[in-house]
């Protein structure tokens, strides 16, 4: 067995959560830190063991029975500080490695993870590291922060998740409603790249769209959680994620949306999207992501750019610019009008944003600013706002392409 | 093959152990045993019962009262069970003996599950 270490990376992602889910459903939310641990002693011991012994035929179940006996064994270290806790040995001992991956587990673990004594990172790093499985290392490159930062925070969070003395459940009634908005924030957070401040690794993102998709689709397969906006947050996430292979060329230079080829779109996501997007409308509430996601809708259904209904579009954009008026919002509200109402409407709209102060540092804000005035046939002002773009933080992708366009304009 | 009940009973009075170490051995060798039975596909559930003695409700003159269960050092308890699976009682108790429970002192009541 010489191929044991891969096979440990891949399995580590997939199974960590489901064994600290696991795990903490028999040893209580307050002792993630011991979790943690044993689920990292087990993965050392499988890297250890497989190359030698060859891995086991079941190797999830493997991982969750030596976590497990790691759990008991810290448990039993842990007593010099603590009293011995004799009723959760117990439980260990009663276990059944063969429950790990339920989903129940999996969501209460999500709202301790996101509960509201947590500030919004903390949140947020939380969940990618316990229900996600993220290391320390992939988390500080997605927030471009240092390994000891966000270890820093997790311990932090993790403290707080103590002295809160939480019970492992996913809450009801009352309290449901009060606490879901948070995980639906937290995805949300996950899936558009809220960690970074639009630089940062191209590859964490898309594996952290992957992983908030598959937390939004967790949502809607649980009769406590799928409301309309948990459908409406999956919906906009299977949009965005079924253009995530046409985003960029074979040498990973972006391909915005007006050049993608639709071809490559994940038609099969598409209509997963639908399906929540339908449900999601069903519902009473109408939450600015349900807009979003209708928006990403009319997108997923052009067959061409040129084919977008850009009326619709506009119609969803001014809705959402009442419930939600960010400047980020009113940006990409005024892009879409600009196609319904001619490019110099547009720019005079983009021009009444520019006194937003977060906007100034938006890459976008001054690339559609370019768009525009390229239109308009205004070369020499086109240029300076591409220039303005490449003054802002992006990712190399985003960087290429917009000295792409600052060279179309000479 | 039917499945058998094995209801833990903790013996009255009997000392508990006293170190952590101690209560880890025993915890142990539980759990080796289930994943023993586990391994043999002959597990099919187990679960402990927290150390208080519960309650018991009696109908009483067409009324339920409810009191504090019997107390733990005056009668015996059920202190947790496993379910297994066996082709009759003579294979159910041999499985039985092999239990760490009978080691600690414990009895263990043996009973087949109704099923069709």
């Amino acid at each position: 067995m010489t191929q044991a270490e891969p096979l440990v990376d891949d399995l580590f992602r997939r199974e960590a959560g489901k064994i600290s889910a696991w795990l903490a459903r028999l040893l209580g939310p307050g002792r993630l830190d011991l979790i943690e641990d044993a689920v990292q002693d087990a993965f050392g011991a499988a890297l250890a063991r497989w190359p030698l012994d060859g891995a086991p035929d079941r190797p999830a179940a493997w991982l969750a029975v030596a976590a497990r006996n790691k759990a008991l064994d810290r448990l039993r270290r842990d007593a010099r500080l603590e009293q011995f806790d004799e009723s959760a040995a117990w439980r260990l001992g009663f276990s059944n490695p063969e429950d790990t991956g339920r989903l129940d587990d999996t969501l209460a673990l999500m709202f301790v993870a996101c509960h509201p004594g947590l500030e919004g990172d903390e949140q947020t790093m939380l969940t990618l590291k316990t229900v996600c499985g993220f290391g320390v290392k992939e988390i500080a490159r997605a927030y471009l922060s240092t390994e000891e930062a966000v270890t820093q925070r997790l311990v932090r969070a993790k403290r707080k998740v103590r002295a809160l003395d939480l019970r492992f459940d996913i809450p009801e009634g009352v309290e449901l409603a009060e606490r879901l908005p948070a995980l639906v924030a937290a995805i949300y957070l996950l899936f558009n790249g809220g960690y970074t401040s639009g630089e940062g690794h191209d590859l964490m993102r898309h594996e952290f769209c992957a992983e908030a998709l598959r937390l939004a689709t967790l949502l809607t397969t649980h009769p406590a959680t799928a409301t309309g906006e948990c459908h409406a947050l999956a919906a906009l996430i299977c949009f965005a994620h079924a253009r995530a292979g046409a985003r960029t060329d074979a040498d990973g230079a972006l391909i915005l949306l007006d050049a993608q080829d639709r071809a490559r779109w994940d038609g099969a996501l598409i209509a997963r999207g639908f399906a929540h997007l339908e449900t999601a409308m069903g519902s009473e509430a109408l939450t600015p992501i349900h807009l979003e996601a209708a928006i990403a809708s009319v997108h997923a259904a052009a067959p061409t750019f040129e084919a977008t209904d850009w009326r619709l579009l506009s119609h969803y954009y001014a809705m959402l610019e009442e419930i939600k008026p960010t400047p980020v919002v009113r940006l990409n509200a005024a892009i879409a009008h600009a196609h319904v109402e001619g490019a110099a409407v547009g720019l005079a709209r983009l021009d009444a944003l520019a006194a937003a102060r977060k906007i100034e540092r938006y890459a976008l804000f001054h690339a559609a600013r370019g768009d525009l005035l390229l239109k308009l046939d205004r070369k020499e002002d086109a240029a300076a706002a591409f220039a303005a773009a490449l003054d802002c933080p992006a990712n190399d992708a985003e960087r290429a392409c917009l000295e792409q366009k600052l060279k179309a304009c000479a | 093959m039917p499945n058998y009940m094995l209801l833990l009973y903790q013996t009255p009075n009997r000392p508990r152990p006293s170190s952590p170490d101690e209560i880890m051995a025993i915890t142990k060798s539980y759990m080796s045993w289930a994943d023993r039975m586990r391994a043999e596909g002959r597990l099919k559930g187990g679960e402990k019962l927290t150390f208080d003695a519960g309650r018991v409700m009696r109908p009483k003159n067409g009324r339920v009262t409810v009191t504090d269960g019997p107390y733990a050092e005056t009668k015996e308890l059920i202190g947790g069970y496993f379910a297994i699976s066996a082709k009759d009682y003579d294979e159910a108790c041999k499985i039985a003996e092999t239990c760490p429970h009978l080691g600690y002192g414990g009895n263990i009541e043996v009973r087949q599950v109704d099923q069709m």
